[in-house]
């Protein structure tokens, strides 16, 4: 050919054909302002550095993956570029006791809670009607000098007792600052609101072991383990920690394989775990655990002294629990009897044992009755404070009783601070969280995500999230002050320490209060270690208080009739969001479920039988109904489930919770009745009877992970 | 011989096809695809002025043609840099570019960098005045790139290894001493790279850049 | 002798919690593709978790599996490839070279596991999410495959640091996004030419099993199977 080769030619032909034409396609390119690097940071290098995982209360350690990169970003008023230390990666903190080096799926998400697309970046004003959640931008200065003139206008007034706050759980020193901020003020005490929260099993620690903490089990040590509801190596307390314990009690150890039993009427991935799965009736679990007592009291295995203050709690104890025979268990649970006998029988022979409490078999009317049991049993079983046993760390104060929000709304505060709560989610419809709110004259939200509750906020004063700001976590392991970790990089937005801002408002109140600390990191270094040995005084003294009568069975309430409403309602933490705190992740929306492989859905659980009996095939949207509402979403067939409930996960459903988790799915919490823990005034989110109809073929909403091999797993089962 | 017309049509049509096709797809407006939605809020451009997504679509049919042929623009530095006349002070390259010895990236300096010597020296000359200028400010300079593969190309190079291996700077980016503003004085295509590692009994699989 | 890249998985530790699969999500640049694309089967988990529920309520059993590119020795999917983007490097691993992969997708019909993806659109983040990306991992564009690497880009790292400290490799030193996530430690991964190495031992357990071993495919990968709870091996 010409002097022009092939390959040229059709380069050249191609450029000068469609170059023209094509040109229109995209978008400018900016000029854009550059930033100085505030950051020292070798490109391409990473450093770690550590911090603690907020988003539940287990507070694992992890260090993040720092990297340089052009971040885009606020200066002196003025947008642009600039290079700085970026968290790229979180892994567990080969130091920490929570941790131990590991992570759960939540944890590796929560970077993207500082690289949110729908972060709130800066102060926002309400400007629509409460709950619209219609918000404009307002400056730092103008924002508190808002809240400022409320708190003045307050303290004027003399009604410093109308301020008040809710907050999710948070580390101990950010609570405590908090709260001194508030008692400086007069204001009443902050108020921590968890939906799926463990104030029962705190409240019967107290009563059984003098100590308010969430419990752990030393799994690495144990050989058997029971687990009442409790789905601990998912969603439960602190599953990284129970994990890695997990993985040396299966493994860990030559020749010995511990044995884990759960007991759960709606299998949770702990169950699929198992060795063995016990269906129970729901709210019945106390009297399983005392019947296995009872067993081993009337075998001689163990004598009804060993127990202690736990079994002094339980009424009948030293009598030998004449009640509880395993004929009589059946009856109640519906667990046989000769496997009631062979379980205890297990349990009493296998030490090191101990047994689990937690989750939805505390969410009945019955709710402490269960805790207690379990305690008086782990004592029973000599497992208390042992290795391979129950650990009850030391004390830490009690929970507010009795479900601090549900007071705090009732009195109607003047001035609501809310810390990342969400509660017009996630409270029990009967609380009117909503209605309450409207009448609240002055709301100020630090979230950093406009969710149901902040949209009822006037002012919304976004925190930093946790790798920008001083966090803490609670104490864990042999050391006993809070664990503490500095900022992993610069704030990405225009946001500020919610502390901080509390103590600036408190510097620029009209009557400034007196001895708080400069900023939270200055209190952090100061307090971390002083604290715990204050905290114990006061809880020790209401660890008496909580002393109740000694517990005695009492049948679970259940709302709706058994002939209108035939199916128990089970909503569960989903292993994705927990209680839908975290549906704004989009790596757990489209992260699959373990058991159903769901995502970006929300679907019913119903037993294949009653499926087949209600006409119900995979994907069908069935309408489940309680007295208190209905709600619509597709059905998944799964046999984990019993013939008489179905199962829903708790986290979708969101109104208004960024784009990812707006208007997706159904809440399950949104049609539970109001029926509470009688005890402790706990949210019975179990304690719900529905009717379940087919109501049409699948719309699609329901979507599963496509992807499997086509072998079953067992066709080896050496050993 | 002379091509046919109708096999010179042939030749002109398909490759055309080809082109537009591979550039549409690599452009932004094959994003259909994205977040349903999200595409309503996430369109358009955000408060920085830049587009409020990141995708590894070319901005622009035409970024995604010149991408293909590798045509790049010269780098326009925002100020006339000149390497010879630092290198002549007795200035070395990891001075400035800190990272070459430690990790991948060489990294082009911030003004803080330059001033660490030009709060003291040649102080009077304009070029070094409006830097101090933008610093004072807090602003940065926007170097441009002079070397670089496309994303496609999905090269992940590293340059401590090749330092400690011996290469010299001047290999992949020219001798410096002899130009002022970087040039690209070196091709760094594919057969660039393997000749080298070739020659030097380094890994040719792909695996050890395309990754 | 040059490295033989292996894992092992112990299913008698996995809780099927899919630490591994956000892991791989978080170092490896894959991108969520949304609801609609889910559904359409085109969501990427280079790692997944499979479940197999047995039995009627109440006697039910349920077993999870993660499964990743098995990195076989006779992959299907490197016979198919017209362009040799997939293909066998010397240390066993088999690659995908993105810039070769014309997007053809025969590889992801030859894989009998199931665990190759195809970019179908342009990924999209969402600004600012897109400063979590990893530097040291390409992000890959509208039609390529792609799938596990082993973390390719950390064995890079590893082998760059024993290189320029001049010693060698210790087992366990290493490890990819999912090995390092996972709570239980259910994921072992480590040099199978070692044969002290806890990847090797595991590889030679009599609770090891290979998936579809009978297409000779010959996967890297040795499945432990979870055993059953009987009363002699807990005394």
């Amino acid at each position: 050919m010409s002097p022009l080769d092939r390959r040229q030619f059709i380069k050249v032909t191609a450029v000068t054909g469609t170059a023209a034409a094509l040109a229109a396609c995209g978008n400018p390119e900016h000029q854009i302002i550059r930033f100085i690097p505030e950051d020292d940071l070798v490109p391409g290098v990473a450093t770690w550095k550590p911090s603690y995982c907020p988003l539940c209360a287990a507070g694992c350690g992890v260090v993040a993956r720092v990297m340089e990169g052009d971040a885009e970003v606020f200066r002196n008023g003025q947008a642009g570029v600039m290079r700085m230390a970026l968290a790229k990666k979180l892994e567990g903190n080969p130091d920490d006791p929570v941790s131990r080096g590991k992570l759960c799926p939540r944890g590796q998400a929560a970077i993207q809670v500082t690289y949110h697309p729908d972060r709130v970046a800066e102060p926002l004003k309400r400007a629509g009607e409460r709950g619209e959640a219609r918000f404009v931008p307002i400056g730092w200065d103008e924002a508190l000098a808002e809240v400022v003139a409320q708190l003045d206008a307050l303290a004027a007034a003399g009604e410093t007792a109308g301020l008040a706050c809710v907050s999710r759980p948070r580390g101990p020193l950010r609570a405590a600052l908090v709260a001194r901020v508030l008692e400086g003020f007069g204001g009443r005490a902050p108020v921590a609101w968890e939906a799926m929260g463990d104030d029962v099993l705190r409240r019967a620690n107290g009563v059984s072991f003098g100590s308010h903490a969430m419990p752990m089990v030393d799994l690495a040590d144990s050989r058997y383990v029971m687990a009442f509801g409790a789905d601990f190596l998912g969603t439960w307390h602190a599953p990284v920690t129970f994990g890695v314990g997990y993985g040396r009690m299966r493994q860990g150890r030559p020749g010995v394989r511990g044995k884990l039993v759960q007991v759960e009427p709606r299998m949770s991935t702990t169950g699929a775990s198992a060795d063995e799965w016990v269906a129970i009736r729901p709210g019945t679990d106390g009297v399983l655990a005392l019947g296995l007592a009872h067993v081993m009291l009337a075998a001689g295995l163990r004598q009804a002294s060993d127990a202690g203050r736990a079994g002094a709690a339980i009424a009948g104890w030293s009598e030998g629990l004449s009640e509880y025979t395993p004929a009589r268990v059946e009856e109640i649970t519906g667990v046989a009897a000769a496997r009631v006998e062979r379980l205890a029988r297990e349990l009493a022979n296998h030490p090191p044992a101990a047994v689990l409490i937690g989750g939805p078999a505390l969410a009945h009317t019955n709710g402490l009755f269960h805790a207690l049991a379990v305690n008086a049993l782990n004592a029973l079983l000599g497992s208390v404070g042992q290795p391979g046993g129950l650990v009850v760390p030391p004390d830490v104060p009690a929970p507010a009783s009795p479900a601090g929000l549900a007071s705090l709304l009732e009195a109607a505060p003047t001035v609501l601070l809310l810390d990342e709560a969400n509660p017009v989610f996630d409270a029990p419809p009967s609380w009117r969280v909503a209605e309450r709110l409207r009448a609240i004259p002055f709301i100020v939200s630090f979230g950093s995500f406009i969710d149901e509750t902040s949209a009822f906020a006037d002012l919304i004063l976004p925190d930093h999230s946790f790798l920008e700001s001083w966090v803490d976590a609670p104490p864990a392991g042999s050391d006993s002050s809070p664990r503490v970790a500095g900022p992993v990089m610069r704030p990405l937005h225009r946001t500020r320490s919610m502390p901080d801002v509390l103590l600036d408002v408190s510097r620029r109140l009209a009557r400034p209060l007196a001895g708080l600390p400069e900023t939270f990191e200055a209190f952090v270094s100061a307090a971390a270690p002083a604290t715990p040995a204050s905290a114990s005084g006061p809880s020790r003294a209401r660890a008496t208080a909580d002393a109740p009568a000694a517990a005695a069975w009492a049948p679970p309430r259940f709302d709706g009739e058994a002939g209108e409403f035939p199916f128990h309602f089970l909503p569960y933490a989903s292993q994705n969001f927990l209680d839908g705190s975290l549906a704004h992740l989009p790596w757990l929306q489209e992260m699959p479920d373990p058991l159903t492989s769901g995502m970006w859905s929300s679907w019913v659980e119903v037993n294949p039988r009653t499926a087949e009996r209600l006409g119900i095939a995979q994907g069908d949207i069935v309408e489940v109904r309680s007295a208190h509402g209905v709600l619509r979403a597709p059905a998944v067939l799964l046999p984990s489930v019993g013939p008489d409930a179905v199962a829903m996960p708790v986290g979708q459903g969101h109104t208004e919770f960024t784009r990812y988790a707006s208007g997706r799915g159904v809440n399950p919490l949104a049609i539970l009745a109001p029926l509470t823990d009688e005890a402790t005034g706990m949210p019975a989110w179990s304690a719900t009877r529905v009717q379940i109809t087919r109501a049409g073929s699948g719309d699609g909403s329901l979507i599963l992970f496509a992807g499997a091999t086509r072998e079953r797993p067992d066709t080896h089962e050496g050993r | 011989m002379p091509p046919s017309r109708s096999s010179l049509a042939a030749r002109l049509i398909l490759p055309l096809a080809f082109v537009v096709l591979a550039a549409t797809m690599a452009c932004g407006v094959a994003n259909s695809g994205g977040l349903a939605g999200v595409q309503e809020r996430a369109s358009g451009v955000s408060r920085w002025g830049t587009p409020a997504v990141f995708t590894p679509a070319h901005a622009s049919a035409g970024a995604a043609i010149r991408a293909f042929f590798g045509l790049r623009a010269e780098a326009r530095q925002p100020i006339d840099f000149s390497h010879r006349l630092h290198l002549d002070m007795g200035a070395a390259c990891t001075d400035c570019h800190a990272g070459v010895e430690q990790g991948p990236v060489a990294g082009l300096p911030s003004v803080s960098t330059c001033l660490i010597c030009h709060s003291q020296i040649a102080t009077d000359r304009p070029t070094i005045q409006h830097i101090t200028a933008l610093a004072e400010q807090g602003l940065d300079l926007q170097w441009q790139r002079v070397y670089g593969w496309p994303r496609e190309a999905h090269v992940r190079f590293e340059h401590a290894p090749h330092g400690r291996a011996g290469v010299d700077c001047a290999t992949c980016h020219g001798n410096l001493a002899e130009q002022t503003v970087a040039v690209r004085a070196v091709d760094m295509d594919m057969a660039f790279c393997v000749n080298c590692h070739t020659a030097r009994q380094a890994s040719n699989d792909c695996l050890t850049c395309h990754y | 002798m040059p490295y033989r890249w292996g894992m092992a998985v112990d299913a008698d530790r996995c809780t099927g919690c899919e630490a591994c699969v956000t892991a791989c999500h978080a170092e490896n640049n894959i991108p969520t593709v949304g609801p609609e694309q889910a559904a359409r089967g085109r969501a990427m988990h280079w790692m997944r978790v499979e479940r197999y529920v047995e039995g009627d309520f109440p006697d039910v059993r349920v077993k999870f599996r993660p499964v990743l590119c098995q990195q076989c020795d006779a992959a299907p999917c490197e016979a198919v490839c017209p362009t040799y983007a997939s293909h066998h490097t010397e240390e066993g691993l088999n690659a995908q070279v993105y810039n070769r992969c014309i997007g053809t997708r025969y590889c992801g019909n030859a894989c009998a596991y199931n665990v190759r993806f195809f970019n179908f659109f342009n990924p999209v983040w969402e600004k600012p999410l897109n400063l979590q990306l990893n530097p040291d991992v390409s992000v890959r564009g509208v039609g390529i495959m792609e799938k596990c690497t082993f973390c390719v880009q950390r064995i890079k790292a590893a082998k760059t640091v024993v290189k320029a400290e001049g010693r060698a490799l210790r087992d366990g030193e290493l490890q990819p996004a999912c090995a390092q996530a996972c709570p239980t430690s259910a994921i072992v991964f480590g040099d199978l030419n070692d044969p002290e190495s806890r990847v090797s031992r595991l590889a030679r357990s009599p609770r090891g099993s290979k998936l579809l071993e009978e297409t000779g495919a010959e996967p890297k990968i040795t499945y432990l199977a979870k055993l059953a709870w009987d009363e002699s091996d807990a005394r």
